[in-house]
């Protein structure tokens, strides 16, 4: 078997250093009943390194990808441009097969990364302080309600029913075995009605979650629930699903958010069937004792020369146990020096420009829909909800466009179950070229 | 120290921030130049809404940019200042550190696999769900539990969930008050923490003078509140639980479930199953035993299987065949629920799916066979010399501690520093928390011989020093690499954790 080094010669010296006889010895404390015989279980042929290539090969070219399809889906997970650069940098062994940075002598590399990682996604959201990831965004979602929680020693959480249902449903689901109420505000149109979000806000409220853009696309002025955030002494905390929008649009801490979490995927990850992603955190620093997950903190060797160590463990599972603020170990770690690279490239104009050519793109499809189909009004960045006459004819487009070669959207009752079926979730990126636009306008015609 | 003098240059690196080879490299925020022209990029460049200009963002980011040759050379030069398993041996115990194949790095990136969008619709994405099906089969045989959700990010999320199975199959028995785990001293930390977001409370078990689960400990705890035992298997002092039949069943009479904590399926894979002897649901380190790369801190995965009794409350969405069509269930009423709002870490299960199909059927057991004589050779070339707090065989890592050296004032950490400047990463320090100043070393089935002797002689050299009295070196450790013991304490007092601007 290629992946192990020793021969039959070197496993016969060895156990004769252990002093026993054979292999089955080495096992003789787990009782006989529960050995299985070697090569009994149901598990396919080993394959070779052509045979693996093979295989996978054969899976992937089952799929429609992006490199072969235009994609206008988004709902979480975006199709940006991945430079190359990231992926190079993300397959070095020395950022790959490393463990998480335990001993900082030896992990400079990964914790320098983490701390412009957490710099430049502080700066992006604009927050002070950054953890060095949690899995996604929903669970991040989650955390931030149970941080909220704990900041302010309330229970409450009021959740704005646009943001993202994948986002609410996990975040409903970790809060449904603790004490405490949750509570979704329903928002009766594609977008969000601060009113009714903030009518919902009462002095046992921990936190009032909404998202910007929210989960439509919808962008508004966050200013009004700061305020009444204020009155109510709870916290306010902001959900995004594509953080490329922070380049062009006022970011969550403008906005006043005490806490702002969200996917990272859109800084060089592809979009890999929903994963691996990059959850991200954020906060006001004078919170960051009570944030989930690791962070990088600034700090100087024996010698007095600058280095970096994860820090504020004393937050954590390995230390804290069950009085722990999240039961996060293994993050992402790997997607934050992806995140890292990639915005090092972009820099503030590189992002500038995709966040640009993704709302130009979304605006330009928007502004020349036919009269059938409609789209929400009112600010967007790069995602929007088109409205069909009915499901057939939203249905008859769908097909029609993949035959073209074009995922124009997502069925809006695909992730918000309760919607009816003539809805298309819409997003656009640098991705998507005035080309693509025009073919998904001309072929909207079998709408009709 | 001051910000200021952090900003200082080691001025030895003043032309070229190289001496030799080792390199220093500043903050990207320090490279002090204007950012270049941008990089090119596809796409619409026309005009953006009125509507969306209003809230355009006042205040730059401030992300500095550098150009692609200076990208790469900055993150080469810092990937360079990092240990990894490619540079050499990771003993990290608890944590199997193990070769991670370059034909996944290969095939996860397959535009088929990477470019696909999770809501694309099911019948263009059938070969990636056929991979992650097969997988679920395949974690269901190895861990003799047949159902497996491949939602959990990581290990702990997977403790989340099982536990969120657990609680679920007690209530529907109307046994609501069971909200009690035990949890060994022994086990990991997110143990306990998993089990607080789920809303239960845990109960410490004191082990055995063996290391083991002491059963009389054990049936004291045992009551109508006890929802679970939360095992690791093998422990993590290494040993495998041998009554482990005697546990199940002593918490399966008492109206509980067991946990397995799957961190440790390395000395089993192939040999042995969780399922068989008991327990009822097992969360899976894919991220270790099927070595999908660990990323500097992730990302994992984290697949549940469960037994008949637990799988109606898997969490959704589940991936099922349904004739011959693969597809994404996302409505059950019996489910916990979705834990991710994502299918999965796909690419990491991608990768778990290769590792399986290389070793495949007939191979498969040799992982923990060559896994299991790994540590016990390191153990038997070391037991004389370094404290062996609990006899017997080891499984897939060993435990030692430094009572022997502590009478010559060295403690664990120094000889974990002196490892680093004789070559080697550090093994697992001060867990397990039963015994003092442990030190513990999982040698995972992709090191040589040669390795290991290398290993065990540094480790015995370590020992000589100690007993010659020549510790100087073991206190000042590491003085090798380019930056020696931090300052932890510094960093947790006054954080700094955003590059001031």
């Amino acid at each position: 078997m290629r992946f192990l080094p020793h021969t039959d010669t070197d496993r016969t010296a060895m156990l004769e250093t252990i002093g026993v006889s054979n292999m089955a010895e080495l096992f003789s404390d787990i009782p006989g009943e529960f050995h299985i015989e070697k090569g009994s279980l149901e598990i396919a042929d080993a394959l070779s390194e052509a045979g693996i290539v093979r295989k996978f090969t054969k899976a992937s070219e089952k799929n429609r990808n992006a490199t072969n399809s235009r994609y206008f889906l988004g709902g979480g997970t975006y199709h940006h441009f991945v430079p190359a650069v990231v992926d190079y940098i993300i397959s070095r062994g020395e950022f790959l097969t490393a463990y998480t940075p335990y001993q900082p002598e030896i992990s400079q590399g990964t914790l320098q990364a983490l701390f412009e990682f957490q710099t430049m996604i502080a700066r992006l959201t604009g927050m002070d302080v950054s953890n060095a990831s949690m899995y996604e965004a929903a669970t991040a979602t989650a955390e931030a309600a149970l941080m909220a929680r704990r900041v302010t020693r309330k229970s409450r959480v009021v959740m704005a029913g646009s943001v993202n249902p994948r986002y609410r449903s996990v975040t409903a689901n970790y809060l449904s075995r603790l004490d405490g109420e949750y509570a979704e505000v329903d928002m009766g149109r594609h977008g969000t009605d601060l009113d009714k979000v903030i009518a919902a806000i009462d002095e046992k409220t921990a936190c009032v979650i909404v998202q910007y853009p929210d989960f439509y696309g919808s962008v508004y002025d966050l200013a009004p629930l700061r305020a009444a955030c204020d009155a109510a002494r709870c916290l306010m905390v902001v959900a995004f699903s594509d953080i490329s929008a922070f380049a062009l649009i006022e970011s969550p801490g403008a906005m006043g958010a005490d806490i702002a979490v969200g996917s990272g995927q859109s800084l060089g990850i592809p979009m890999g069937f929903g994963g691996p992603h990059l959850g991200l955190f954020t906060c006001k620093q004078k919170y960051l004792r009570q944030m989930p997950g690791r962070v990088c903190g600034l700090t100087s060797d024996a010698d007095g020369k600058r280095g970096f160590v994860l820090t504020l463990s004393t937050r954590e599972q390995h230390i804290r146990r069950e009085k722990a603020t999240s039961n996060i170990c293994s993050n992402q770690g790997l997607m934050c020096t992806a995140a890292a690279t990639y915005m090092t490239q972009m820099g503030d104009a590189g992002l500038g420009t995709v966040a640009r050519h993704s709302a130009a793109a979304l605006h330009s499809l928007v502004s020349q829909l036919p009269g059938h189909v409609t789209a929400a009004h009112g600010a967007h960045y790069n995602e929007t909800v088109l409205s069909f006459a009915d499901q057939q004819a939203r249905d008859r487009f769908l097909k029609a466009a993949q035959e073209s070669d074009i995922f124009a959207g997502i069925p809006l009752e695909q992730i918000e179950t309760a919607a009816d079926g003539r809805h298309l979730l819409v997003a656009t990126t640098e991705m998507v070229e005035e080309a693509d636009i025009n073919d998904y306008l001309a072929i909207l015609e079998v709408a009709k | 120290m001051s910000m200021s003098d952090m900003n200082r240059a080691d001025t030895t690196f003043k032309y070229s921030g190289t001496v030799g080879m080792q390199h220093e490299e500043p903050l990207l925020f320090e490279h002090a130049h204007e950012a270049p022209e941008s990089i090119n990029l596809p796409g619409v460049d026309g005009e953006i809404s009125a509507e969306l200009s209003a809230f355009s963002r006042k205040q730059a980011a401030n992300i500095p940019g550098l150009s692609e040759p200076e990208t790469v050379r900055h993150f080469v030069r810092l990937s360079q200042w990092n240990h990894g398993i490619e540079t050499g041996f990771y003993p990290l115990g608890s944590c199997t550190m193990k070769y991670n194949p370059r034909v996944n790095e290969q095939v996860v990136r397959l535009p088929g696999l990477a470019h696909i969008h999770p809501d694309q619709p099911e019948d263009t994405a059938q070969g990636v769900l056929e991979l992650m099906y097969e997988l679920q089969d395949w974690l269901g045989e190895v861990s003799g539990l047949p159902h497996v959700t491949l939602q959990p990010a990581a290990g702990a999320h997977g403790e989340l969930a099982g536990l969120m199975m657990i609680k679920a199959a007690l209530d529907a028995r109307g046994q609501s008050q069971r909200r009690k785990v035990l949890v060994p001293d022994s086990a990991h930390g997110t143990n306990p923490a998993s089990a607080a977001l789920c809303g239960m409370h845990t109960v410490e078990l004191k082990s055995g003078a063996d290391g083991r689960i002491d059963l009389d400990e054990l049936k004291a705890h045992l009551d109508d509140e006890t929802a679970a035992l939360m095992m690791t298997n093998p422990n993590t002092a290494g040993a495998f639980e041998s009554d482990i039949k005697e546990i199940c069943q002593l918490v399966h009479d008492a109206g509980g479930l067991v946990y397995g904590d799957g961190a440790n399926l390395n000395a089993l894979v192939g040999v042995a199953r969780p399922g068989d002897m008991g327990i009822d649901c097992l969360h899976i380190n894919v991220h270790k035993t099927f070595s999908t790369p660990h990323g500097g801190g992730g990302p994992g995965g984290g697949p549940v299987a469960v037994n008949d009794t637990l799988a109606p409350y898997l969490p959704v969405p589940r991936i099922e065949k349904h004739g011959d069509t693969l597809t994404l269930v996302n409505a059950c009423d019996t489910s916990v629920g979705p834990v991710l709002g994502t299918p999965g870490q796909i690419g990491v299960y991608i990768r778990a799916n290769a590792y399986i199909s290389a070793f495949g059927r007939q191979h498969l057991h040799k992982i923990a066979e060559d896994a299991v004589l790994n540590a016990n050779y390191v153990l038997h070339r070391l037991k004389d010399r370094y404290h062996v707090p609990f006899e017997g065989l080891c499984k897939h890592e060993c435990l030692l501690t430094d009572e022997i050296q502590n009478k010559h004032g060295v403690k664990t950490l120094d000889i974990a520093k002196r490892l680093i400047d004789l070559g080697f990463h550090p093994m697992t320090v001060y867990f397990p928390l039963i015994v003092h100043g442990a030190m513990l070393i999982e040698p995972t089935e992709t090191e040589s011989r040669e390795t290991l002797d290398a290993f065990c002689d540094a480790m015995l050299e370590i020992a000589d020093a100690c007993e010659a009295g020549d510790t100087e070196a073991l206190h000042e450790a590491p003085l090798k690499p380019f930056r020696r013991r931090l300052d932890e304490t510094q960093a947790a007092r006054k954080p700094v954790l955003v590059w001031p601007e």
